[in-house]
């Protein structure tokens, strides 16, 4: 619990927890007040997609969406970030020269991580509707829709699903950064698989559809909150469906990990 | 908590290699409790990779190690509980301030409030700035403050002077030495003979990684003691003559030509010396006496870079017009 904690304290005042939340929340008001610009004149191609985008409750199947989708990348980065640190800056040989264990160190890292992704999409989440609601007013469209009950009810559950499958993808990138021991190339590894696996969808669908961010993509499509197209396998998204995809996010979410831990505990630390 | 035989530390027959390269050959190191030891040797002669054996970073191909009493193999962690340890250069989190560093550490356990540690090592003003901006001085105090919060028996530390200015050198040689008096371990692992000479009770000399000599630092300067003797060069074979019987005696240059006789003896026996060459109506026009690390650390070393797989330095002409030139081979003038 301590490590926990001291991990968590660790992210908090890290500058990539808050470049993540802020590429997240950034990108995400940059389309809506792009849409809501675009909204705004009726005879605009696009326009009538554009309102759709800001008209609530679609609205927060949108906001999710991007932040399931995107998220999900932002994620790979900043958790390969921080597993790459403990081995680039020797953090990781601190603790276990002082008889800390591997493996608890290394879960106790990624628990915190999966803390900091709940609190980084909650912040998100509420910024982005936020700025929803600001765009909806400024293209002239009603935000009724913002306390539609249907969709309250289904939000937590949603929301639940998502921050499992972000959570998966930051322990790829966890993973990869381990086993790279390096904060570039598991990011760097972590990005190229990301996308590698949206091309790889083209060719070999019924392969990529087990692929960890396509799964993860899946088991938050429930036919409302859509399966995005932010890319990462978007497009196989469907191609499962969601609760079977969940079982996959959790067999890659507990495969990553006893990687990057296997991994650990074998490793001779000379850096 | 120390072996029967009295010892903190313990190795026996450590190896370990990378790859093709032997790093350690059979290294047996025995670290009484309650000393200073310092494990002296050449770059790449193997005392990194000692001490990341010694904390569990690594593990060996073949050996034994013993820590406070008990054998320490993989999976005997909570032995490192009561260990301090300084691996190489210091490690922290740049963005956090040496306080939460600190803290970080301590997550492992601690015993030794975070404050009293950073006045220990004189860092208790500048604890709440971020380590981006700590130099390297203050970095190594940090990871000797780090070192020291488990209140550990014994005390690892890789190249603790690293980066401390003078005044740094020396509040941290006696707080060591204050440890050791409280009767904690300090092994302190070291390329600085002169450092090492002031700090150290017990000396290892570790070369090409193996043990080469190990013992008390009296013992092996004793053994090493010199007295130099200047004489007028027509009274140079008399003298020899006179100072033979009492140890071997070798003549040895000067730059400004004058003949040394260098004869190897105990310092405290330089009156001796002195007298012996007065009586006989021979009066030196210099005397020195002293013990020397480094020299006898060059001759088990091997000199230059026998002992270390990383090489050194060498005296060359730059301009390309004289031949390498070793280390040893620039010695001898006395």
């Amino acid at each position: 619990m301590r490590i926990f904690i001291s991990g968590l304290r660790k992210l908090i005042g890290r500058p990539a927890s808050f470049v993540s939340v802020g590429l997240l929340v950034g990108l995400l008001a940059l389309i809506l007040i792009a849409s809501a610009t675009a909204g705004q004149s009726s005879g605009a191609r696009g326009a009538a997609a554009a309102r759709q985008l800001l008209t609530f409750p679609g609205s927060y199947d949108f906001v999710l969406s991007f932040l399931f989708g995107f998220g999900g990348l932002v994620a790979v980065t900043f958790a390969a970030a921080i597993a790459g640190s403990e081995w680039s800056w020797g953090t990781l040989k601190n603790a276990v020269a002082r008889g800390e264990s591997r493996a608890r160190y290394m879960l106790a890292l990624f628990a915190a991580i999966a803390v900091m992704v709940a609190v980084g999409l909650a912040i998100s989440f509420a910024l982005g509707i936020g700025v929803a609601l600001v765009a909806a007013n400024i293209a002239g469209i009603s935000t009724a829709g913002v306390t539609d009950s249907d969709t309250l009810a289904r939000l937590p559950a949603m929301v639940a699903r998502g921050w499992f499958a972000v959570v998966e993808q930051a322990a790829l990138g966890f993973a990869i950064a381990t086993l790279a021991r390096s904060q570039l190339a598991g990011i760097g590894a972590g990005i190229a698989f990301y996308f590698g696996e949206g091309f790889a969808q083209i060719f070999l669908p019924d392969i990529v559809k087990y692929m960890p961010f396509a799964v993860a993509r899946a088991s938050v499509d429930t036919g409302a909150a859509g399966g995005g197209g932010f890319g990462g396998g978007a497009a196989a998204a469907g191609a499962l469906s969601p609760d079977t995809a969940l079982v996959l996010v959790g067999v890659w979410l507990v495969g990553s990990l006893a990687v990057a831990v296997l991994f650990t505990e074998r490793a001779e630390i000379t850096g | 908590m120390t072996t029967a035989d009295g010892l903190s530390l313990a190795t026996r027959g450590l190896r370990k290699s990378y790859g093709k390269r032997l790093a350690l050959d059979g290294l047996d190191l025995s670290v009484p409790s309650g000393v200073v030891y310092g494990f002296l040797g050449p770059n790449g002669a193997g005392k990194t990779t000692t001490m990341r054996l010694l904390t569990g970073l690594l593990h060996p191909d073949a050996g034994t190690i013993e820590l406070l009493g008990k054998p320490f193999r993989r999976g005997d962690r909570k032995r490192l509980f009561q260990v301090g340890a300084l691996v190489e250069s210091p490690s922290f989190y740049p963005y956090l301030d040496g306080r939460q560093n600190l803290r970080a550490l301590a997550s492992a356990g601690a015993s030794v409030p975070a404050g009293r540690v950073e006045e220990l090592v004189g860092l208790r003003d500048r604890a709440r700035d971020k380590v981006a901006g700590y130099s390297l001085g203050m970095k190594q105090r940090l990871g000797i403050a780090g070192a020291l919060l488990s209140d550990p028996k014994l005390l690892l530390l890789d190249e603790p002077a690293n980066g401390l200015d003078p005044a740094g050198i020396v509040a941290m040689r006696e707080t060591l030495r204050n440890l050791a008096a409280s009767g904690k371990t300090v092994f302190v692992s070291s390329h600085l003979l002169a450092e090492v000479q002031v700090l150290a009770d017990v000396v290892g000399i570790i070369a090409a990684g193996k043990l080469v000599r190990e013992g008390t630092l009296d013992a092996m300067l004793n053994d090493q003691g010199v007295v130099r003797v200047r004489v007028a060069p027509a009274q140079l074979d008399a003298a020899r003559a006179l100072l033979e019987p009492m140890a071997a005696v070798e003549r040895t240059g000067s730059l400004d030509g004058d003949p040394w006789l260098t004869v190897h003896l105990e310092p405290a026996r330089a009156a001796e010396v002195n007298q012996r060459l007065a009586s006989q109506g021979i009066f030196a026009s210099g005397l020195e006496s002293g013990t020397d690390l480094e020299m006898l650390f060059l001759e088990l070393t091997g000199g230059e870079n026998k002992g270390s797989s990383e090489g050194t330095f060498r005296a060359i002409d730059i301009a390309g017009q004289g031949q390498g030139q070793g280390a040893g081979q620039g010695r001898g003038a006395a």
